[in-house]
């Protein structure tokens, strides 16, 4: 085994950082890590040697803007709060499944428009006050609220009447039958809170293993364990995210040990500083981030399938994945990732054929080329995916002329008032797949007969109906190119070797830290 | 002096009043919208519209700049649109590390530069002296942010002999933490700002170097230095001292990347934060504050040439 890096896991090196104290920690490090080598056991491995004590320092690119529940738009609130701080009635699982959190069990009426939940007994909020249903009802008609901006707001106000007819029981009824409805009670806004406990931007009471023990807005966010927690309680102390702005920071500070991971590898490029090292893991997990190349469907020259057709056969998807993420990754042929219930391959759809490619822009009328503007917000990987289209697509006579903007630019000038043509951007989220049935979203995708196949989706009696119908909308956008659907990220964690038990996929909104443990 | 002093104190407040009105206009021009960074995908029109109303972004812009104003008037910068919280709160958090940070550096690099300056400008014609001149040239000439990642590089990554980036949670309570977290930044600021100052102090030295009265004072039987300490300093100072005020408003801006870099809870990180998610109370306040400082050293350069320079007392 090559000798340890001295000083690596040295416990509470935040304070042991002294000149003077180098060379007796450096000496203190290599000792340890040598003695946590022969106990230490892989990533998931079992908590031999764990110390219950322990801080977890975690690297994120993505701060909350606010602790709101209810407000806030970015990865980076749910990865903080979810499950760890606040808890929902439902829980969304790693392998994309919905299951009972804080609802014990639930009824569902026969026509399915009324859910009976049955609260898990004996749970207190981190200011040791006891959960009522009432709270349940309070939060439930909070995100529904004017004050809510959450993301799943307008899904979830099909809820329709929401009561509390004792304190363990809360009565949901909703104006129609909703298949996703369990699923909609697993996002952050449908998160209980107690209402009423201080400036709710900065503050939240919740029932999860955690609370917030302090934020430094621009820096850091502390999770503190909450002794009262009603279930199995975490196995450390503390879990410290840390705020990057910058790639490079983040690395430089995993690789000096201020870090115990990072929630997520933006790039390969850095991999091999971490790979082959004892010290450090690297673990590659799924994603439910897709990178999409959308049109204006509703403006020419998109509005004409053939010229969407013709630059999804001009995109090699496998040489842009493999730029980006080095054999790591997939491709995609619709907007579903496997975890999400009505996945299939439909990647030979449109595959890559530039002849293809040039006939059909030359039926298109476009026989003597075509030339657009892509607006996107640049990252390390954008600009790659940029590049390579460009490249990709002037083979077949199509020039793009790129257009970086910034994240705030590019919310008003696409998403909000459609005025581009196409653009690069990153979808994160689980069972998207629904958008293509809102021809108001921003790619403005109008297609009756898929609106009604969503519709129906929605209000299927059975999971399996639902699943059948989503499956039938997938394969019609693929066909119809409603857009260019580059691949799937994958989830790649760097980690120091003395922590185990953080989640692999990044499949959920949520960053669950309570497994995770830390060697002595 | 008094009079000339009000007159100037008049000047700042105007440029200060002109400056901020200038920030807010510009701001509120430029695309993004702060609501929309509120929403999550998918957020229809009412929502959003809801949200501008919430944050008070819906109002006549005459009226939010009329609030902007009267609460200047009153010493309030305004509320942060996301965490509700007072910009003046946010700000005074983030001084003990950008204070310390950009001053340090200031003062670094005036007691680096002085010297080598000196030294570059009496040995201007041997190889030492070109190769100081130029090793100032090539620090110029790299960009900050470039010279921090290899700083890091080397002495955090490599050496493992400070911490490459992140300052104590628990800030000055933990002195020692802290002062180390600030040596790489410092250091990397002052490599850019003093490579800029050796420049004016070696030629303000050349310049007194050909001048009359130290030709006098070493046929008075002074050795170079001691002609150079006794005349050359006080007159070589004063376009010296003009340039000080620049590096000192550069110190403060340079804290924007370096604290970038080095991932430094500090106003420039703040700003960065805030320019992205478009919390502008919380842009403007920054700027505003960084702005002030910037005239309030020009002031003070000012009144110190007076001082040195006893011609210029005289003048309006």
């Amino acid at each position: 085994m090559p000798s340890p890096t001295p000083g690596r896991t040295t416990p509470g090196r935040h304070l042991r950082r002294r000149l003077s104290l180098l060379t007796a920690s450096a000496a203190i490090g290599a000792l340890l890590l040598s003695a946590c080598s022969n106990s230490g056991d892989g990533p998931s491995g079992g908590a031999a040697g764990a110390n219950p004590d322990a801080t977890i320092t975690i690297g994120s690119l993505n701060e909350p803007t606010t602790l709101n529940t209810v407000k806030g738009g970015n990865t980076g609130h749910a990865q903080v709060l979810l499950r760890n701080v606040v808890e929902g009635l439902t829980v969304l699982t790693d392998d994309g499944k919905v299951e009972p959190l804080l609802a014990k069990s639930w009824d569902v009426s026969p026509e399915g428009t009324t859910y009976t939940f049955h609260l898990q007994p004996g749970v207190t909020f981190s200011d040791g006050t006891p959960l009522k249903a009432a709270d349940v009802v309070a939060t439930l008609k909070r995100v529904t609220s004017d004050e809510s901006t959450s993301a799943r707001k307008k899904d979830l106000s099909i809820m329709k009447t929401i009561e509390a007819p004792d304190d363990s029981t809360v009565k949901v009824g909703l104006s129609q039958r909703s298949q996703s409805f369990l699923f909609y009670l697993t996002a952050t806004g449908a998160a209980v809170t107690k209402a009423g406990a201080g400036n709710p931007e900065t503050t939240v009471v919740g029932t999860g293993p955690y609370t917030v023990g302090g934020w430094k807005q621009g820096d850091s966010i502390t999770l503190t364990r909450n002794d009262k927690y009603w279930g199995t309680a975490p196995k450390n102390k503390e879990v410290v995210y840390r705020f990057f702005k910058d790639t490079t920071a983040e690395n430089n500070a995993l690789l000096a040990g201020q870090l115990d991971l990072v929630t997520q590898v933006t790039s390969p490029d850095v991999l091999p500083q971490f790979e082959n090292r004892p010290e450090f893991t690297v673990v590659e997990g799924t994603s439910t981030t897709k990178e999409l190349f959308n049109f204006n469907d509703s403006v020419a020259p998109f509005n004409n399938v053939d010229v969407r057709k013709a630059i999804r056969q001009a995109t090699d998807r496998k040489a842009l994945l493999n730029a980006v993420w080095a054999e790591r990754g997939q491709i995609l042929g619709s907007m579903v990732p496997p975890t999400d219930p009505w996945f299939e391959d439909l990647t030979s759809i449109d595959d890559h054929n530039v002849e293809s490619a040039k006939a059909l822009l030359a039926k298109a009328g476009y026989a003597n080329g075509l030339t657009f503007t892509v607006d996107y917000v640049p990252s390390d990987s954008i600009n790659i995916v940029a590049q390579g289209l460009k490249s990709q697509l002037a083979q077949a006579g199509i020039t793009i002329n790129l257009n970086p903007i910034d994240d705030a630019t590019w919310t008003d000038k696409v998403y909000s008032n459609h005025n581009f043509q196409a653009t690069i951007m990153t979808h994160v989220n689980q069972r998207d797949l629904v958008w293509y049935g809102d021809p108001s979203f921003y790619w403005q995708y109008d297609n009756p007969q898929v609106q009604q196949w969503v519709k129906q989706s929605e209000t299927a009696a059975t999971e399996a109906e639902q699943t059948e119908l989503l499956k039938k909308v997938a394969r019609q956008i693929s066909e119809d190119a409603a857009s260019d659907w580059l691949f799937l990220d994958p989830a790649i964690k760097v980690a120091s070797s003395a922590v185990s038990g953080y989640q692999k996929n990044l499949t959920t909104d949520s960053f669950y830290v309570a497994p995770i443990s830390k060697q002595r | 002096m008094l009079r000339y002093l009000l007159r100037r104190l008049g000047w700042l407040v105007g440029s200060l009043f002109l400056a901020g009105s200038a920030v807010f206009f510009l701001l509120r021009v430029l695309p993004g919208d702060p609501a929309v960074t509120l929403l999550a995908v998918g957020s229809p029109p009412e929502q959003i519209e809801a949200i501008r109303h919430q944050l008070g972004t819906d109002r006549p812009l005459l009226t939010q700049y009329g609030d902007w104003f009267g609460g200047l008037l009153t010493g309030h910068l305004g509320d942060s649109l996301f965490t509700r919280t007072p910009v003046l709160d946010q700000i005074l958090d983030r001084l003990p590390v950008t204070l310390p940070l950009a001053l340090s550096a200031f003062v670094a690099s005036i007691l680096v530069a002085v010297p080598v300056g000196v030294f570059a400008a009496l040995r201007r014609r041997n190889a030492t002296g070109v190769a100081v001149s130029g090793l100032a040239q090539l620090g110029i000439a790299l960009p900050i942010f470039w010279v921090g990642i290899v700083v890091v590089w080397l002495v955090a990554v490599q050496g493992r002999l400070l911490p490459p980036g992140g300052f104590p949670r628990a800030g000055w309570q933990e002195p020692g933490a802290a002062v180390e977290s600030l040596v790489l930044p410092v250091l990397t600021l002052t490599i850019a700002q003093a490579s800029l100052l050796v420049r004016y102090v070696r030629s303000a030295t050349l310049d007194v170097l050909g001048q009359e009265y130290l030709r006098t004072a070493r046929s008075l039987g002074y050795s170079l230095p001691r002609a150079l300490w006794r005349h050359g300093l006080r007159n070589g100072a004063a376009p010296v001292v003009n340039v000080l005020g620049v590096l000192l408003a550069g110190s403060l801006i340079g804290t924007v990347v370096i604290e970038s870099v080095f991932a430094l809870p500090g106003l420039g990180s703040l700003l960065l934060t805030s320019v992205k998610s478009r919390d502008l109370p919380v842009v403007q306040g920054t700027v505003f504050l960084m702005t002030g400082t910037v005239l309030l050293v020009g002031l003070a350069v000012d009144l110190l040439q007076r001082l040195i320079d006893p011609r210029l007392r005289g003048q309006a």
